[in-house]
Order: structure tokens, then sequence, then C-alpha cells
């Protein structure tokens, strides 16, 4: 775990000075892949394996940068992310939930952060 | 397919410059944050209480890993009466995290910073007594009734619920019992009735109410199910799962045909008789086609995958005709992604334990099979739901181009083409991933020999051109020249041909090489590497190779993989060993510091073998160039690119340069003789003719003409031994040593005759006249290495007098005419034995073969050997086990207890006897190879120390008290402002030095058993266990090489305990490495077997075998067989472990 963790500060200390906002950069070590970006001040991590490849990752980190996004209303600073970690923690609960990737579509995350159904009546 | 590592670790910012203003600030405690809890959710119902709790407490609550089960009570509370749904939402959140929390560390899938401190820190603030055993019953009712909750009004709770409830741990079979009831009694509400399927209902409102929430339900309901264990037997469950695939929900749709395509792989009949007229023009899985969500569409692809290859069904070609032709629709898909997966499938690629014929298949359906898309019944269809997105809309513009029949090949070259100029470098990345596999999928083919794989051959446009067809392949016998022709013409569909399209792909491959990625760039090597014909020039390969190496940035992990690559390559088309070795070779020499040694070496073993007769000269030559190459220059970056000239920049690499040419002395001493086919007891020379040829020049000259390999590596090892580190010496002298005891003369001799200048000094002034010529500077007389030597000499030595005196007693007997007496023949046995026995000290032989005393005194032993009823194989047990080689040979001061040696059978059986057999794999590169060729492998990359510099805070800390800083917080509860907050326990950062910095040297034959626990391991040292019998070879080498003093091998027990946890999946996928391997699962009934080999007890709990002894396996324990003999040993043991690779299970 803590090993991940380093591999990926390296990565993105490494790789990350210099790149737009949510350019997407990969990485792969044995079998599982990495996708990451930067978004304002925040780095983003993604990491998966098999189906989950680099592609189905980039989806995943194209949804996770929408709700940071809409959630900080623009690329957040570390304080602005921090204000707004709980909500952002909760719409990555409907990204992926369990391991498995669950939505990606911003106004359908958006309404069951807000403990709406999926599909509104 | 379960993930099982959760997935987004998000949110990582190294920005310092937060921090200094708000230190001030006193950080909330966990502590703090659950009374907050506690407090609030008893006054729920006032909107500051809820205010505080959504803005304050929650929020901050999300940092910690573990959510402790005290809290529950809070929260559940807090469901029952608070009605603000923002607050629910958060309840929901943490009460599913409660149910989930495994107790261990891992990334939490809904965000937070796992860090052992701050899980330390809630383990001692969890509050008095409370347990999850405790709380996780209560809440799994809670959230039950709930989910079960019909009230419209409670329609989006009840869907959270559900939600929250799938996290409840699946192992539990009460909860996950409950669970299927709940889904399966929503489903049986819900899915049953018939429904058209409502494109682009997302998003828009005002569908009818009713269709709307059983939409949700189903859509909640299949979430659930996706997240229960598969059910096969289960017709319900499949049933459902069928249904699903015709909801309005996109997700629901995806999860319906991800649990088929799981389904598909183990009873594809099954699935495909369920889905029935689904998969027809029409259906609900054509629709799929043209749904929004990627996954579904992945999914799809696998099941039509899955259901198109099934043996089940070969009575049904009609059916696996209709999902095939859905899986080559994919191929046409707007997503990369879908694209891809369908490629993959074609391929024959599904898992990662594909066969060959499978893969051999795929490269045949790509190449030959055509995509003719139906008569497109569903237009009508696409035009009525013009809403749907982009997929439909693509693939309309491109109708007119695409409805032609189009051959795979081209449709794949085309869309990967089109990829590899893609910006984006995950798609970079995944395109080069595919070009990997293709590659995979043509070796296997070629390994296979599929008839009809030429290449030169015409695509065809037109499936129904047969005749034209074999008129192409008659015409295409010069492909070079219709690849030519046809890439002048490229534009002319007609006249491409397999190799030119691949030629054009393979162009734009290439220059995806210069992407910045270097992950792009390695996974392009990659690719370049498995689309490497055999017989073609591999120069560009090469130099590609050996610029990109040249690059610093390199990581070392990334540099492996490579090498393992042509593990992957070799084992898959054993001609390229040679092409492999010099790509091999470059890594030696450019990279030496960052590669992992061993498994180099398994390559160059492997490599040697593989070649097979005719390539052994050169593929020792391509392993063993590296000791003619000139050292590197500092400073110089003339050569960096090129392939003949060293790098080693910095003191780390020059060090793991100077190991390797050690690693390659030692492989030319041990496998010369092998590359060479040079064996004493093959030999008919008899050794008085070599005694006849002590003209020095004349037995150079007769050596080179009878062997100019062995002559060959001779002169390297010489000047090796001559000049060079003292280290590089040592070793070359040792090398010198295997080949004298190994080779007939006059190769004996003349290396006799070298140590023993060797040992005296001056060797320059004796042969100057032999080595002159190789232009080396020989510096001052005497080499140092004369009390290394002496030893060698004397065994020499012994065996030349003893020659010498056998020699003499049989011309007495001759000429007396006397029969020897059995009083002779036992010395003459004696003698024979204890020269086996010093023999095999200094390196393995085989015994039943060697001759110590020479070819003529075989018929003799024979005579003594049968009148005694001695078995040849068996003899005496080998004293390099009793005694410990290294108190023989080199005074070594080794500080390290010697590690047990198992002894790799398979490079020495093979040139000892041709035994073939190879079961006693058991190095951790054979390991590492292994996980590598099943594609297994989630343990985490190794990062150097100090890559990062950190600020003085722990970024942890830091993150955490920016974050936990309380603001009103602290004004309503001051008094455990701080206590406990999570202040700089320690940097989590651990530090792992690079395990590529140590060499676990002597490798090649000698490495340590990683099946063999750690704690078994210690104080069995000495290595007796593994080297009491005819595969001692390498005893000497392991425990008497001044090697052993070179830093640790670099696993260390643990990292070897996480190898043998692995090794189950990996072993699977091999069957050359390791194909002996699944003969010793282990099992609990007893079963028969025999010892092969003498077994010394080196503990109580060991027993002593005999060779052929007859043995019950009763189980086996981490590489033991605890064992029962059939009848007493001579110790009166009866049963007791011995190693399992000492037994044959019968």
């Amino acid at each position: 775990m803590l090993h991940w963790r380093s591999f990926l500060v390296r990565l993105g200390a490494e790789n990350l000075r210099g790149v737009k906002n949510e350019e997407l950069l990969v990485a792969c070590h044995k079998s599982v892949y990495v996708v990451y970006t930067i978004l304002g001040a925040i780095s983003i991590y993604v990491v998966d394996k098999e189906e989950y490849d680099e592609l189905v990752l980039s989806e995943v980190i194209y949804a996770i940068t929408a709700i940071v996004r809409d959630v900080c209303g623009k690329p957040p600073s570390e304080r602005l992310f921090l204000d707004k970690y709980g909500k952002i923690c909760l719409s990555l609960d409907e990204i992926v939930s369990k391991g498995l990737l669950e939505n990606t579509e911003k106004d359908r995350i958006k309404r069951l952060v807000r403990l709406k159904p999926p599909s509104e009546f | 397919m379960q993930i099982q590592s959760d997935t987004i670790s998000a949110a990582k910012a190294v920005r310092a410059n937060i921090m200094p203003q708000k230190q001030k600030r006193k950080p909330v405690s966990y502590a703090q944050l659950a009374r907050s809890i506690h407090e609030l959710a008893a006054t729920s119902d006032q909107k500051n209480s809820q205010r505080q709790l959504v803005h304050h407490v929650f929020p901050k609550l999300a940092v910690y890993n573990s959510v402790d089960p005290s809290l529950a009570p809070s929260l559940l509370m807090l469901d029952q009466q608070c009605e603000d749904r923002t607050v629910l939402r958060y309840v929901y959140y943490y009460l599913a995290r409660i149910l989930s929390d495994s107790g261990s560390q891992g990334v939490s899938s809904g965000g937070g910073i796992p860090t052992p401190n701050w899980d330390a820190l809630a383990d001692i603030d969890a509050v008095g007594g409370v347990t999850r055993a405790d709380v996780v019953p209560r809440i799994v009712d809670r959230l039950t009734s709930e989910a079960l909750n019909e009230d419209i009004e409670f329609h989006a709770r009840r869907l959270q619920a559900l939600k929250a409830l799938t996290y409840a741990p699946s192992s539990s079979p009460e909860i996950s019992e409950k669970l299927y009831e709940i889904v399966f009694g929503i489903l049986d509400k819900v899915a049953d009735t018939p429904q058209k399927r409502k494109k682009g209902i997302l998003g828009t409102k005002g569908g009818d109410k009713e269709s709307t929430i059983r939409s949700n339900l189903q859509y909640a309901a299949l979430s659930a199910l996706r997240r229960l264990p598969l059910d096969p037997g289960n017709p319900a469950f499949l049933h459902r799962s069928v249904q699903g695939v015709s909801f309005a929900d996109p997700v629901a749709v995806r999860y319906s045909l991800e649990i088929l395509s799981d389904l598909a792989t183990s009873d594809p009949y099954a699935v495909a008789m369920a889905l029935g007229k689904h998969v027809q023009p029409g259906g609900a899985l054509q629709d799929v086609l043209h749904m929004h969500d990627v996954l579904a569409r992945v999914a799809l692809a696998r099941l039509c995958h899955s259901i198109s290859r099934a043996r089940s069904l070969d009575e049904r070609p009609d059916i696996k005709a209709q999902f095939n032709s859905v899986l080559y629709q994919l191929l046409l898909d707007p997503s990369e992604r879908v694209c891809f997966e369908a490629i993959l499938c074609v391929l024959g690629k599904v898992d990662n334990a594909e066969r060959t014929e499978e893969r051999a298949a795929g490269w045949y359906r790509l190449t030959r099979e055509i995509l003719k898309l139906p008569e497109a019944p569903s237009a009508k269809d696409l035009n009525s739901e013009s809403k749907d997105a982009t997929p439909s809309k693509s693939s309309k513009d491109k109708s007119s181009k695409t409805r032609r029949p189009q051959p795979l090949i081209k449709l794949v070259m085309r869309r990967l083409e089109s990829s590899f100029r893609s910006f984006s470098r995950p798609v970079l990345h995944a395109a080069a991933r595919v070009v990997q596999e293709m590659g995979k999928s043509r070796a296997a083919a070629f390994a296979l020999g599929l008839q009809d794989i030429n290449e030169g051959a015409y695509v065809n446009t037109v499936p129904e051109n047969n005749d034209s067809y074999d008129q192409d392949h008659n015409e295409t016998s010069h492909p070079e020249g219709i690849r030519r022709v046809s890439s002048l013409s490229n534009a002319t569909a007609a006249k491409d041909t397999i190799a030119s399209l691949l030629a054009s792909l393979m162009e734009v491959v290439r220059t995806t090489v210069a992407c910045e990625c270097v992950y792009v760039r390695a996974m392009v090597i990659k690719a370049l590497i498995w689309m490497q014909s055999p017989h073609e020039s591999f120069d560009e390969l090469e130099s590609i190779i050996a610029s990109e190496l040249s690059d610093p940035a390199w990581p070392a992990p990334l540099v492996n993989d490579i090498l393992l690559t042509l593990h992957a390559r070799f084992k898959a088309t054993p001609d390229m060993a040679v092409t492999l070795l010099e790509i091999a070779r470059i890594f030696a020499t450019k990279v030496p510091g960052k590669i992992d040694a061993d498994v180099l070496q398994l390559l160059w073993k492997t490599c040697l073998v593989g070649a097979g007769p005719d390539g052994k000269h050169t593929a020792l030559e391509a392993v063993t160039i590296v000791l003619d190459l000139p050292p590197p220059q500092p400073g110089s970056m003339s050569g960096l690119t090129s392939v003949d000239s060293i790098s080693a920049s910095d003191p780390r690499s020059a060090l793991a340069l100077q190991r390797m040419v050690q690693a390659a002395v030692w492989f030319l001493g041990e496998n010369a003789n092998y590359a060479a086919s040079e064996y004493a007891w093959e030999s008919a020379t008899p050794p008085g003719t070599a005694l006849m040829m002590l003209d020095a020049d004349k037995m150079v000259a007769a050596a080179s003409s009878r062997n100019p390999t062995l002559s060959g590596a001779l002169t390297r090892l010489q000047r090796c031994a001559l000049n060079g580190s003292w280290e590089v010496r040592i070793i070359a002298a040792q090398a010198l040593t295997t080949i004298a005891i190994r080779s007939g003369e006059p190769y004996r001799l003349q290396i006799y005759e070298f140590l023993h200048a060797l040992a005296q000094g001056g060797v320059q002034s004796q042969f100057s006249d032999m080595h002159i010529s190789n232009g080396e500077d020989q510096g001052a007389s005497g080499t140092g290495l004369g009390s290394l030597i002496s030893p060698m000499l004397k065994v020499l030595d012994e065996m030349y007098s003893a020659q010498d005196e056998i020699i003499k007693e049989m011309r007495n007997h001759d000429n007396a005419k006397k029969e020897w007496t059995d009083e002779e023949l036992k010395k003459l046995y004696e003698t024979h034995e204890r020269l086996l026995d010093l023999v095999s000290l200094f390196c393995y032989v085989p015994r039943s073969k060697y001759l110590p005393l020479g070819p003529t005194s075989a018929k003799l032993i024979d005579v003594y050997r049968t009148r005694h009823n001695i078995s040849a194989s068996t003899g005496l047990s080998d004293p390099a086990v009793a005694t410990g080689i290294s108190d023989l040979m080199y005074e070594t001061t080794n500080t390290k207890a010697a590690e047990p040696e198992t002894i790799d059978d398979d490079l020495v059986n093979f040139w000892a006897a041709n035994l073939g057999d190879d079961s006693l794999n058991n190095a951790p590169a054979i390991n590492r190879v292994n996980e590598f060729l099943a594609g297994a492998g989630t343990d985490a990359p190794d990062v150097e120390e100090n890559i990062i510099s950190r600020p003085s805070m722990s970024y942890d800390d830091m993150w955490a008290k920016t974050l936990l800083e309380s603001s009103e917080m602290e004004e309503d509860d001051g008094r455990s402002s701080g206590s406990s907050s999570p202040d700089s326990v320690g940097s989590v950062e651990t530090s792992i030095s690079s395990h590529f910095g140590g060499m676990n040297y002597p490798s090649l034959f000698s490495s340590k058993p990683s099946t063999y626990g750690p704690s078994q391991s210690k104080g069995k040292s000495g290595g007796s266990r593994y080297n009491n019998n005819s595969y001692s070879g390498s005893s000497y080498d392991g425990l008497g090489s001044p090697i052993r003093e070179e830093p640790p091998p670099y696993s260390s027990p643990i990292r070897e305990r996480y190898e043998s946890f692995e090794n189950p999946l990996a072993g699977s996928g091999s069957h050359s490495f390791g194909s002996h391997e699944e003969e010793r699962v282990s099992s609990s009934n007893p079963q028969s077997g025999t010892a092969l080999y003498d077994f010394t007890a080196g503990g109580d709990d060991e027993l002593n075998l005999t060779a052929g002894e007859e043995l019950e396996i009763e189980y086996e324990v981490d590489g033991w067989f605890y064992v029962k003999k059939k009848r007493p040993g001579r110790d009166g043991k009866m049963a007791g472990l011995v190693p399992v690779l000492y037994v044959n299970q019968s």
C-alpha cells in the first residue's frame, strides 16, 4: 500500500510539473494501470487492473475531474478542495463503489449525491 | 470481475504553502468529531445541527480511513430521525463504510487517506467497547427494512439503502442470503413488465413516473446483484440477468451484460439459450451496440466472444455466427476501449490463461475473416432513436463506407494507425498494448505452423474470391517484392497484403517511440519485440532499444518488464533464442545497474538451451561477448547509443556491470562444455595421447581445430583470469577448473598448464606466444591467485597421477597376462570414488558416467560394480555436502550464513546427460518470469528511497491538519483540542532500498528455493539438505564462491513470502518453465512415491532417505513432504520431513 503511494507520488513529482489541467498521463506496473492528471493544485491518480485498463481509467478520471470542477466551481486550490472534501467523497462513492465503476455521468452523479434517484420523475 | 483492490485514490497535493499561516489553529481530533456526531444526532431536528453536520463534522470525518463502530448508534439515530437529504446521504455513506470496514488498511473506496498512524489513532479513540459485531446486525436490519420499503416517498432512500447494504462483507452467508432475497424480490416486481427501451431516458424529465421508478429499481437491483457472488447454476439468476439486457437504465444493462459474460465463461450454452432472440437483428443485444455506456459494450464483446468460441455450441453454428457477427461489428465502435476489446477478443486474448491454439486461431481470424454487416434491419430503429448519442451517428456517417464487406485486418490496421496518431497517452499506451497482443497471437500462429498464414497473401475484399486467393498464394513466393509494390499502391485497397499492412502499421508504431512518456515507449518496445519475426533483421529493434536504454529516465521496473518480455517471446518462439540474447546483451551493457540480474541470467540459460545444436555456439558468444567489449570510458558520451559499447555512468552501475561480467564469466565456465558438446566422459581420446602433446603449440592447434567453441571460451576465460578485477580473475580460475574437469583432452591439459603457470606467476613469459595475439597488457607477474588455484591444481594432479597409475597397472596386468583380482579392483574402485568425490567438490559431474581415471578405466570399474552389485547412479553420498566446500576451497570469511541451495538442474542435466528432467525449478527468477507470463502481479513497485524530497513535515500530517483544522467547532468544544491530533507520528514513507542494487549472484545454478518458508531455511545453513544428491553441481559455487560476500540476495524473506503467495497464479500459465510444478500439488490423501536421491536429515523432524526407497506422502508443507517409509530406515525412523524435490510422486 505504502509502496503504491510512494510510487504514485514519485510519478507525479517527476511528470506532473507543467502539465495542463486534465491532460492524462499513463503508467503501468506489472498488470496494474495508472492514469493520472492534475486539476488545479490537486493531483488525481486512478489505479486498477484487468478490464479497468488505461482507457476505462481515463473515463473514470474524466468523471472525477468533471465532478471536482463542478463541486469546486473551478480547478481547485488545495484549500478549496479541502473545503469541499466531504462532497467530493460522496461523489467518488457514486463513481466507484466496491471497486466497480458505477456512474460516469455528471448529472446522474449529482442527483445521487443529493439523495435523489438516478432518473427523476 | 470483481476488482479486489479498491480503485480510487484521489487528491494528493504536495504544496506546503498553505501551512504556515494555518498552523496556529488546532486540528480537530477524531474524538472531537465522534463526540460532535453523538451530540448533534440528538438534536438533529434543528437546522443548526444539520448545518454543523453537513459542513463541518461529516466532511472532516471523511479523512479518516476507518470509521469506528461506536459511531453507528448515532448514525442510525440520524437515519431514523433526520429528514435532511444531505445529512442522510452522508449517513448512508458512513454506514456503508462501517459495514465494509475490513479492519485492514487499504484505500477506502470513498476516498480518505489511509495511513497507519491514523488508523492507530482511530483505534485509540474508539469509544468504549462498541465493536463491529455489535453494530453490524443493527445496521443490516435497518438497511434491509429500508431496502424493502416500497413507499414512493422513500424511493431515493431505498436505492441508497440497498447500495449501502452491498458493502456488507460477502463472507457472511446470512447477509448474502438477505441481499439475494431483496434483490430478487425487487426484480420479481419490476423486471417482468415487458418494456421498450427508452433511449435517452437519462436527463429527460417527465418520463412516466411508474416506468422511471421501475427503471431506478432495476438499476439498484442489478447493481446489488453484480456485487453478489455469481450463482451459475441458478436459473433465476440467469433469467434476471438476461432480462436486464433490455432494461432502460444503461448502467443496469452494463451490469447485466457483465454478469452474463461472467456466466458465459463457465456455461456459454445456457447463456446463449437464455439470450435467445436478443442477439438477432433488432434484438436487445443489437441495441447495446448503440448504447452510450462504454463498459456495457465492452461486456458485450466479451460475452459474444465467449459464446462464439464455445465448444458446447458446436451443434449450433447459427448461434455462434450471430454472436460472432455482433463481436465483429464492435470493431467499428467509436470508442477505442470497445474497439480494442473486440480486437483482443478476435485475437483470442480472453484472460491470462489463454492457450496457444486459441491465440493462433485468433491470428487466423484476424487476417482471414471478413466483416459483413447485417442488412441493417435496425436502420429504422436507429432513426426513431435519433436521440442516441455518438455511436449511431458516427456509424451512420461511415455507413456508406463500412457497409461494404471488409477484411478484419484492414479495419483493425486502419483503426490502430489512427489511434497511434492520437495525442492521448492512455490511447497510445493501449494501442501499443493491442499491437503487442497481435504479436503474441501471430507468434502462436507461426509456432503452430498454421497453414495459410502466408503474409504475402493479398487481403481479400470479397470473400467469395477464393480462386484468385489461391492464385495470390502462388504469386507471393517473393513477399518482399510484393510488399514494395503494394506499399506504392497503398491507395488501391485490393492490392494490400497482410505483410504490407503490418509493415505500414509497424512504421507508425516505431514512430511512437518518440513519445515523451516512458511507459508508452516501453509498451511500444514490447510490441516491437512481439512483432519481430524470427527470420527478419532485428537491427532496427536493436538500435531502438539501445538508444532507449541510454535514456536515464527509464525506471528499473520498466526495464525489467522488457527483459521479462524477452522471456515470454522466447517461450513463444524458441527460434529467436539468439536474437533475444543479442537484445538482452544491450541490457547487460547499457543498464547493468537497473536490471534484475537473476532474470537476465535465466534468460541466458534458457536461450542457450533453446538455441539448439546449431545455435549453441552463437548463443554462448552472444552472452559472453560482453567480456570482449572495452570497458566504459568515463565521461565518454560518444558510444551512448551504440550496441557494442558499455555504459556505466555512475559507481552503482559500474559495480553492477562488474557483477554482470562476473556472471558472464561464471556462465561461460558453467556452460562452455554444453555449448561445445565436449564432455570428458564422451571423449574417446585416451589420456595417454594427450600427455604426448605437451608441446603447447601443438596442443592449442589441436584443441581449436577440434572444437572452436570450447577453445574460444578458453581463450576468453584465460584472458579474464589474467586481467580484470580480482573478483573476475577468481571466477575465471574457477570457471577454467570447471571446464578442465568436464572436458576431455587436450583441453584439460591445456587448462592444467595454464593454471599451473598462473599459480606460479609470470604467466606472460610462459604463455606469451599463446596470448600475445590478444594484445592484452598482462600486468606485473603474479596474479595473487596462487592460494585459490592450488586446490584446483591438486585435484587435477591427483587425477593425472591416478591415471598414470592405472595405465601402469594395466600394462603390468597385460604383460603378466594376469586377471585383476578383486582386491585390486576394489582399490581401483575406491580411487575412482575418491576422485569422483573430490571432483564433485568443484563442479557438477554426472557420477554414473564420469571417469576420473580416464576412459580406459570404464571396463574395470564396471566389472567391479557388477560383481558387487553397486548401482552406478547412487554411489557414495557427495562429500561436498558434509564438509562444505568453502572450507576446502577458499578461505572465505563469509559473514552471511549460507543459504540452502537447490540446484537448477535444468541445464546441468541437459548438458550432462540429456536427462531432460527439469522438474526442480525453484529460482526466484523463474517465479518472476512465470508471474510475468501469467500476467499476474499487482504488488507495489519498488520505489527507490530519497526520490522525493519531502518538506520537513510529512505530507499526510500537513494534509490532515489543514483539513481537520477546527473552525467553529473549536468554540463548541475546546476541552480536548488537539489532544490527539494526528501529529507527526512519523513519515509514512517507507524507505525501500532498491531491489535491483544487489545481485543474488550465483543464481544461475544455485537458486534459493522460494517455496521453502523462511523459517525453515533458517538454521539449515550449510546447505546440506539440498546438496546431498546428484544435483549438487553448484554446491561449490554457491557456498564457496566469493560472490557470497556480495550484498545479500535481494529477496528479503518478506518479499519472498509475497512471491510464494503469487506463485500459484504464475505456475498455471507456464508450461515450459515450470511444467512439472503442478505435479507437486499438495494433497491430503496419502500418495506413494519413491526417493530420488539420498537425503541426510538435518534435524529431528527430518528423515534420512536412500535413493529408490518407497514412500508414502502424507502432506506437503512449504516445499517439504511429510513422508512415511514402508519399513524403518537404518536410523530406525519411519516418518519425517523430506524436501519435495527429493521425492518422485507416482
